[in-house]
């Protein structure tokens, strides 16, 4: 069986897309796979059994119309709710043999293995190289020279260094705001993550700039594991290798992108797609 | 470039690497851990310090106040309290009259013509005026008015010290108020034709009044609180005020505090404290009312 | 007249009553500035001269015999006290308000926030009562013998230990002055840092506290520098607590760190009543003149403040 996911915890939804995904033979090994996720806003469940797999060296793209889980979904593969009190997810994600939203889990470790990319870029107070520097240094004591190389490396995969070589020492902050967010890019993946996660990375850019980041997104995955979420549907057909459609908390359908925008199974992921809500 | 390093994939397959992060993390943890104890401690030290300054202030204070502190006059070294109490409400009245005009015309002014020169010019300069120390304005207050004019130290001279003392603070707040009120009610009272002074009078004003009301009530605080400035302009007087603007000189509260901690009497002392514990009680009060007030109105935070 | 106008006279008392009184100020200690001169900041010396003796004139202003102003020894009580109130409170102040925004469950920050913010209400002469009665006696008696022994190697930390009133007391109680002002404008600053930056921190895979020191703080570092500076201004011319526990040294700099001292600010207050004895009323104009400095001084210190903080887009500061 060519499909990875062929146990029994899988759940219906998957059950349904899982032979057609696995028909158009895109599906690689899955780095993450999510069974019976679900999420809770205090007593407010945002997610409801949740099953999906993230291929190795892909990128998934979740979509669907405002409030529908996607983000909290993202959240919840980088444990970010944890920042906050009242906010819990049980089920499983496995990534490599751990349960990511399982006790127990060092998430420190875990967030150095799972960068993230917000919507809206938050470069550090301090300089080009320092943004850069931090994340690498948090986890490493790369000498002088190995830092600059992994600053320039760094900078080079996302697309940037061309344009800050002559100012390191600048201040972020001083960057257009396509520019931060390749820095913001360029920071997570310094730390040489696994997974990079991308809560909606182009929603605050201009169209040039957008363009630059999906150029980038389609370069990154030969290296890294790719979830995004997105609501933008021509961004997801341009960039993503799979897609997941997402609403009122649940999973409805996934496949590969082409067969997700041609040929949806379910009648409300052809609603949203083609406009009829959202 | 640099192909070594764009192999991807990496992390769970690097044995060693995966042990140097381990332990470098457990490293940073302790700092952080260290962290939080040091800025537990900073506020440990001045949850403690103000503890106990307010305990000793209850305390010893509360222990020394007796109903003649509040039915007679001083005598001396002792006796009550009852001519330092009246004078700093009239003192703390007087200036709030001579300020309210003054302080709320010009935060209205800083508010609704925000962007003139004079506006930001008041606006910088009551800043700044916040920081002059009191004593500053007390000298100033002694050499032009007590001296200068031949007033003697008297309720006069206090009050206009006090009350350039507390112009910046009721000209902040009147501002801070008033820009919060929304520029759509204004310009809709704009739009039916009412002009500026209508406008600021009607809608502006009474909307943002509740933090005026604020502004003003921390500023009588600040001036039942102040002490400097006072010993230069309103003297001491063991007496009621008899109803002199010049000439005679006024008792007060924190006065009492400062002189009759120093004196070798125990009387005295016990004096000082209920003094003390007076100024804080009426200072903390009006404080914790007027926070109240804004929080209501802000709905928590 | 509009009603602009009628507004704009009302609120000139404001801007006209600060420049009065430094005008005022000025014009009045001019005599004492001629005098003076500049070893009035140079010279550690406030002397009267002889006020039984018959006034002569010097550099066209009338003095006693003998009379001369140099204010040196207060001006480094004044720096040194503030000096070592920021020490202190700076360090406290950053924890403090790393504690109530970060540390603090949102529904005891509340209270807690607002007990720091009712200490900056305590008037200065209860900090003064509190100095006097209870923080002098038990350094005294206890602390600084013990400190002088034990660090007395250090410079400035050995000799005579004194009294307890000196320079140390005075810069703790000046420290607990200003720490409630530090750690509320902080506070209100990391709160204010949106949260997708302490996010994206974590995102990296540090600590939350590294979180806060290593981003969040330096984020609001320009509201650090201006509310240090704001609070310099504030001790440099704190007046009754300084009084109450500084000794009131007369005409020495300070040998060691227990030494009495003195403030400007304190000092108008202390030799009021002395300075009235000078027929000539120079002695009372050199006070003026003492207000003169101070006020320059604090003008700068509040100023260069505001600046900083105008920059740092903090348009309301506490007041």
């Amino acid at each position: 069986m060519t499909a990875p996911f062929g146990d029994e915890a899988m759940s219906t939804t998957t059950n349904d897309s899982a032979p057609a995904a696995a028909a158009s033979g895109t599906v690689a090994a899955a780095k993450i796979a999510i069974r019976n996720l679900d999420f809770f806003y205090g007593s407010h469940q945002a997610l409801r059994g949740v099953t999906l797999d993230f291929p190795e060296r892909q990128v998934t793209a979740l979509i669907g119309p405002s409030g529908c889980g996607k983000s909290t979904l993202l959240r919840c593969l980088n444990r970010m709710y944890d920042l906050y009190p009242g906010q819990r997810a049980t089920g499983e994600a496995m990534m490599d043999g751990m349960n990511i939203i399982g006790p127990g889990v060092d998430l420190d470790l875990l967030r150095s293995r799972i960068g993230m990319v917000f919507q809206k870029p938050t470069p550090f107070p301090m300089s080009i190289r320092e943004n850069i520097a931090f994340g690498v240094r948090l986890h490493e004591r790369p000498s002088r020279a190995q830092m600059e190389e992994r600053v320039e490396w760094a900078l080079t995969r996302a697309a940037l260094w061309d344009e800050v070589k002559d100012r390191l020492g600048a201040p972020a902050t001083g960057l257009s705001g396509g520019q931060q967010q390749r820095l913001c890019i360029a920071r997570t993946i310094a730390v040489k993550p696994e997974v990079i996660l991308l809560d909606e990375p182009t929603s605050a850019l201009d169209p040039i700039s957008t363009l630059k980041v999906e150029e980038l997104i389609d370069e990154l995955k030969r290296d890294f594991t790719i979830a995004m979420v997105t609501h933008n549907m021509q961004q997801a057909a341009r960039v993503a290798d799979r897609v997941a459609f997402f609403y009122l908390g649940e999973m409805v359908e996934v496949a590969d992108a082409g067969t997700m925008f041609t040929a949806p199974r379910e009648k409300r992921t052809q609603d949203y797609i083609t406009g009829r809500f959202g | 470039m640099s192909g070594v390093m764009a192999s991807g994939g990496m992390g769970a397959g690097e044995p060693a690497r995966e042990a140097a992060r381990l332990l470098r993390m457990r490293r940073r943890r302790t700092w952080s851990v260290a962290g939080w104890g040091l800025c537990a401690i900073g506020f440990g030290l001045l949850g403690i310090a103000m503890g106990w300054i307010l305990l000793m202030v209850l305390l010893r204070g509360f222990s020394a106040l007796t109903p003649t502190v509040f039915l007679e006059v001083t005598q001396g070294t002792g006796g009550g309290l009852l001519n330092a109490i009246e004078g700093t409400l009239v003192i703390g009245v007087g200036s709030m009259i001579l300020a309210v005009p003054f302080g709320v015309a010009a935060g209205l002014y800083a508010a609704q013509f925000s962007h003139t020169l004079f506006a930001r010019a008041i606006r910088f300069m009551a800043d700044v005026l916040v920081g002059v120390p009191s004593i500053v304005l007390g000298y100033f207050g002694y050499v032009t008015m007590v001296e200068g004019l031949g007033w003697k130290f008297s309720l006069a001279a206090a009050c206009i010290t006090i009350a350039i003392l507390c112009l910046p603070y009721i000209c902040r707040t009147t501002e801070l108020a008033l820009s919060q009120v929304p520029a759509a009610m204004q310009e809709a009272a704009f739009a039916l034709g009412a002009g500026e002074g209508l406008v600021a009078w009607r809608i502006a004003l009474p909307v943002a009044m509740p933090g005026v009301v604020t502004g003003i009530l921390l500023a009588f605080a600040i001036s039942v609180g102040e002490t400097a400035p006072l010993i230069y302009t309103a003297g001491w007087s063991s007496y009621m005020w008899n109803g002199q603007l010049v000439g005679s000189p006024v008792g007060y509260l924190t006065y009492a505090i400062w002189a009759f901690i120093n004196e070798p009497f125990a009387s005295a002392n016990a004096l000082a404290y209920a003094a003390a514990f007076l100024v804080t009680f009426i200072v903390l009060l009006i404080s914790v009312t007027a926070r109240l007030v804004l929080l209501r109105r802000q709905g928590g935070r | 007249m509009s009603f602009r106008r009628v507004l704009a006279v009302f609120a000139a008392v404001l801007p006209a009553s600060l420049i009065a009184v430094r005008l005022f100020l000025a014009v009045y200690s001019w005599p004492a500035v001629r005098f003076n001169g500049l070893g009035f900041i140079t010279s550690t010396s406030w002397n009267l001269g002889n006020t039984y003796g018959s006034p002569i004139v010097r550099n066209g202003v009338q003095v006693l015999p003998g009379a001369h102003y140099g204010i040196l020894f207060l001006i480094a009580g004044t720096l040194l006290s503030t000096l070592i109130a920021l020490v202190i409170a700076v360090p406290i102040g950053v924890g403090a308000a790393i504690f109530l925004a970060e540390a603090v469950p949102a529904r005891f920050r509340m209270w807690l926030s607002f007990f720091v913010e009712l200490l900056a209400a305590v008037p200065s002469v209860v900090f003064g009562l509190w100095g006097y009665a209870v923080l002098v006696p038990l350094l005294g008696h206890y602390v600084f013998p013990v400190m002088g022994r034990v660090l007395g190697f250090v410079p400035f930390l050995g000799g005579s230990t004194g009294s307890g009133s000196g320079l140390l007391t005075a810069g703790i109680v000046l420290s607990l002055m200003i720490v409630p002002l530090i750690a509320a404008t902080l506070r209100d600053a990391i709160l204010a840092e949106p949260m997708v930056v302490r996010e994206s921190a974590a995102a990296l895979g540090v600590t939350r506290f590294e979180a806060v020191w290593k981003v969040v703080l330096p984020g609001v570092r320009k509201i650090l520098i201006g509310v240090t500076i704001l609070a310099t201004g504030r001790a440099l011319g704190e007046t009754m607590a300084v009084l109450m526990v500084s000794g009131n040294a007369l005409n020495y700099l300070p040998p060691n760190i227990y030494s009495p001292i003195s403030t400007m600010a304190a000092f108008i207050v202390s030799q009021l009543d002395s300075a009235l004895q000078d027929p000539t009323g120079l002695a009372v104009r050199s006070l003026a003149e003492v207000a003169l400095v101070l006020s320059v001084i604090s003008l700068g210190v509040n100023t260069l403040a505001r600046l900083v903080l105008y920059r740092a887009g903090l348009k309301a500061a506490r007041v």
